[in-house]
């Protein structure tokens, strides 16, 4: 027997309802298919790449699919994994993927192939309007069932609309037929329930003189053979820093005084997964590449949706996507970065966001209002015109509590009293200008918040970076000695020597450029890394960090 | 105060938790070590019930076994709405009974398949699970067209009646005994409309939606 390939129907569009996740099974891959809250359909095979779980035991939450046994989350569409439990103060891999397969929706089926089986094209006869009836699985082999169907398919036809009925292979010994009414009479919106009941008694006797039929043809060898042709999960690629993926700007909008909001869409294909208080480096056509927190909810996946506040400093990337952005423009991005890590397991996430320091933090808002976490998420702005998204708030309710016009004493005075008790298991997130930065994290101390529940966002670094002062790096792994001159940095020092360190910011805010230190102190210049980090001085950002003159690091470039 | 007569792993004994927790009825769990040691068989559990059987409930003295049956009484008891065991529509009521009876044999199919995987049961396992596939077969087509018909139950009610939840166990671990529900998609939707019934009750095996 010939090995089927191809698409074929794995459900009917109908059995795709709300919130559930349905089991399928095709040429003997059991398949976990469900529909996002914005009708997208998902092919996943049905285990969780954690622990091999079935994922059909899990939920479906509308925007991602949590596995039941360790409570992984996976996004839909990408299926890449958004959140761990048991790490939550980390993101997952980018590579920390489900195993999806292509998903098309066409004549009343959701169709897919699990062997790359090239574009989607229907079998004759079915067309847009095609409606599917009652599917029935039948405990006969594909060949056999479509032999049975093809001495009378054209027999079962209604009022002259011919039935077309597509045989999914579950496996060499077992099939579901769905048959579709090809063309429906373009009267009725829904076929009559009499003309259903008819054709599924025509398929239930089909049915059962063909597993009459049948002798038990099932093997074990036959078995054995089949699953060791399966074909290994396909993994994608590692990510990178860089921005490489093209998008296009779909809308942009004013969403608050000086604040615009601008939606990238992908060109073809797929965003990659994103998690609540990623950011993404986009690179303007005028040479400069800037960070931006995506402000995207759960389930959010057409387009990644940034605000950018207009700086009255701007060096020519605020001001250029003020002024010169339009609708159609095409950029590149970075896939999303993770630097800004939203757990999920704490009993109460309080959330103080300063001006645009908002949009990491509305991120997070959606997704624990999503989860139906507690929180409460303070927004500290000039006045009520210059807090964005003001839509999105809204559907927040009122764990958003406003503080307007305060000046930095006041401000100071209010995020006291919003620290004022440390609760047990709760944890803070803040991103604003560093002097509230600096507020926050003083009210924590003062409190008594333990530093690891107090979770930091800069914009910018507020230190001036003091490049003064020669010293020399030993690079571990390949046993090579660089002297960095008073005024160049580590970076570009590696740089000069032809050593690829990945850097995004390059003012001590990304971390994308941290490298470990085996020997020697680091003199850190960054705000990425956190107080104990640098006492323990094993880690440090290649961009501002320096060492002191005439000291001498041993660099491990994988920290 | 109901004392339920009882055991975490019993899908009779499961039915009745399900009833008592969505109804809000408060009820007192006295275990019964039925695997490995039948303490229902024991001379004293048998002063209980001479069938050797559980679930058994006692309610202030009112003593009562059989699973259906425990259903019965107490939807028709403590249900004030009476939509649970719905005697005011004789209609409703006749495919309740009928449904409670399919319950018996998918209890006395798939669960008893789930008997003989987990806790090594002498049974023809082949038999159990053919005949598993026969009434989920049934099952299936019902619930397909219910849908169409915008009834989400097993009664043709707009809610759901103690059908639903005699049934639902024996479905729900139905894959204990090595049943699939592969091939019964309708049945898998409305599992999870039961486990969305406010008051659902979980067990080993059986999670939220």
């Amino acid at each position: 027997m010939s090995p089927e390939t191809g698409w074929f129907p794995i459900a009917s569009s109908d059995d795709l309802v709300e919130r559930h996740v349905y089991l399928g099974q095709l040429l003997g891959r059991e398949l976990a298919v469900w529909r996002a809250d914005d009708g997208s359909v998902n092919v996943w095979d049905n285990r969780c790449l954690h622990r091999g779980v079935r994922l059909t035991l899990g939920s479906n939450e509308g925007g991602e699919l949590v596995c039941r046994y360790h409570g992984w989350r996976y996004a839909s569409r990408t299926a890449g994994c958004t959140y761990i439990p048991a790490h939550p103060g980390e993101a997952p891999g980018r590579t920390v993927c489900n195993v999806s397969h292509p998903a098309v929706e066409y004549g009343g089926l959701v169709w897919t192939t699990v062997d790359h089986g090239g574009p989607f094209s229907a079998p004759a006869g079915i067309t847009e309007r095609s409606v599917a009836l009652r599917a029935l699985p039948i405990d006969a082999p594909a060949t056999t069932v479509r032999a049975a169907l093809a001495e009378e398919i054209d027999r079962w036809s209604v009022d002259g609309s011919p039935v077309v009925a597509v045989v999914q292979p579950m496996d060499e010994h077992r099939c579901v037929v769905r048959p579709v009414l090809a063309e429906p009479p373009a009267s009725c919106a829904t076929i009559a329930l009499d003309v259903l009941r008819h054709q599924h008694r025509l398929l239930a006797a089909l049915r059962e003189r063909v597993e009459v039929g049948i002798i038990a043809t099932r093997s074990p060898a036959a078995d054995l053979q089949r699953i060791q042709q399966r074909t290994p999960p396909r993994r994608p690629a590692p990510g990178t820093a860089r921005t490489t993926i093209p998008v296009t700007v779909a809308a942009r909008r004013d969403t608050a005084v000086g604040v615009r909001a601008v939606e990238l869409r992908p060109v073809g294909g797929q965003l990659p997964t994103a998690q609540p208080g990623d950011h993404i480096d986009v690179a303007l056509p005028n040479g400069i590449t800037r960070q931006y927190s995506l402000v995207n909810a759960p389930g959010e996946l057409d387009a990644y949706v940034i605000g950018v506040k207009r700086e009255s400093t701007s060096r020519g990337g605020s001001a250029w996507i003020h002024d010169d952005l339009t609708v159609g423009d095409q950029l590149t991005i970075s896939e999303p970065r993770h630097q800004f890590v939203l757990r999920r397991d704490s009993f109460r996430t309080l959330l103080i966001a300063g001006g645009i320091g908002i949009t990491p933090l509305l991120a997070m808002a959606q997704a624990l209002h999503a989860n139906g976490l507690d929180f409460a998420l303070h927004v500290f702005a000039q006045s009520a015109e210059h807090v964005p998204f003001g839509e999105r708030l809204a559907g927040l309710g009122d764990t958003v509590v406003r503080h307007l016009g305060l000046d930095p004493a006041a401000t100071a005075a209010a995020v006291t009293a919003l620290l004022a008790g440390p609760g047990e298991g709760e944890h803070v997130y803040v991103c604003g200008p560093a002097p509230m930065i600096g507020a926050v994290q003083d009210a924590a101390a003062a409190a008594g918040w333990p530093a690891g529940s107090v979770h930091v966002e800069y914009f910018a670094n507020p230190a001036d970076t003091d490049t003064a002062g020669a010293f020399t790096v030993e690079l571990a792994r390949s046993a090579t000695v660089i002297e960095v001159p008073a005024g160049t940095t580590l970076l570009d020092a590696l740089r000069g020597h032809g050593v690829d360190v990945p850097s995004s910011c390059e003012q001590g805010t990304c971390g994308t450029c941290v490298v470990g230190v085996l020997d020697g102190r680091p003199l850190h210049q960054d705000v990425y890394l956190d107080a104990a980090e640098h006492a323990a001085g094993r880690l440090m950002t290649t961009c501002v960090s320096r060492a002191a003159p005439g000291t001498r690091l041993v660099l491990d470039l994988e920290p | 105060m109901i004392t339920l007569y009882d055991y975490e792993l019993s899908v009779n004994c499961y039915k009745q938790r399900l009833l008592l927790g969505i109804l809000g009825v408060p009820y007192r769990r006295q275990p019964i070590d039925f695997f490995p040691g039948r303490q229902h068989h024991s001379e004293a559990f048998r002063q209980i019930n001479p069938f050797g059987h559980i679930p058994v409930i006692d309610d202030d003295g009112y003593i009562l076994a059989d699973a259906h049956a425990i259903l019965v009484y107490l939807a028709t008891r403590y249900d004030p709405s009476g939509q649970w065991y719905p005697v005011a529509d004789p209609h409703l009521l006749g495919e309740v009974a009928s449904w409670m009876l399919v319950a018996e044999g998918t209890t006395s199919t798939a669960s008893a398949a789930r008997l003989h995987d987990t806790l090594g049961y002498e049974f023809d396992i082949d038999a159990l699970r053919a005949g598993a596939h026969r009434l989920f077969r049934r099952l299936d087509d019902h619930v397909w067209f219910h849908e169409r018909q915008g009834r989400p139950w097993m009664a043709s009610a707009a809610h759901p009646t103690i059908a639903d939840l005699a049934l639902f166990p024996d479905v729900m671990l139905s894959d204990q005994g090595g049943i699939s529900l592969l091939d019964y998609p309708a049945l898998r939707r409305w599992t999870d409309r039961v486990k969305r019934i406010p008051g659902f009750t979980v067990m080993a095996g059986i999670y939220p939606a």
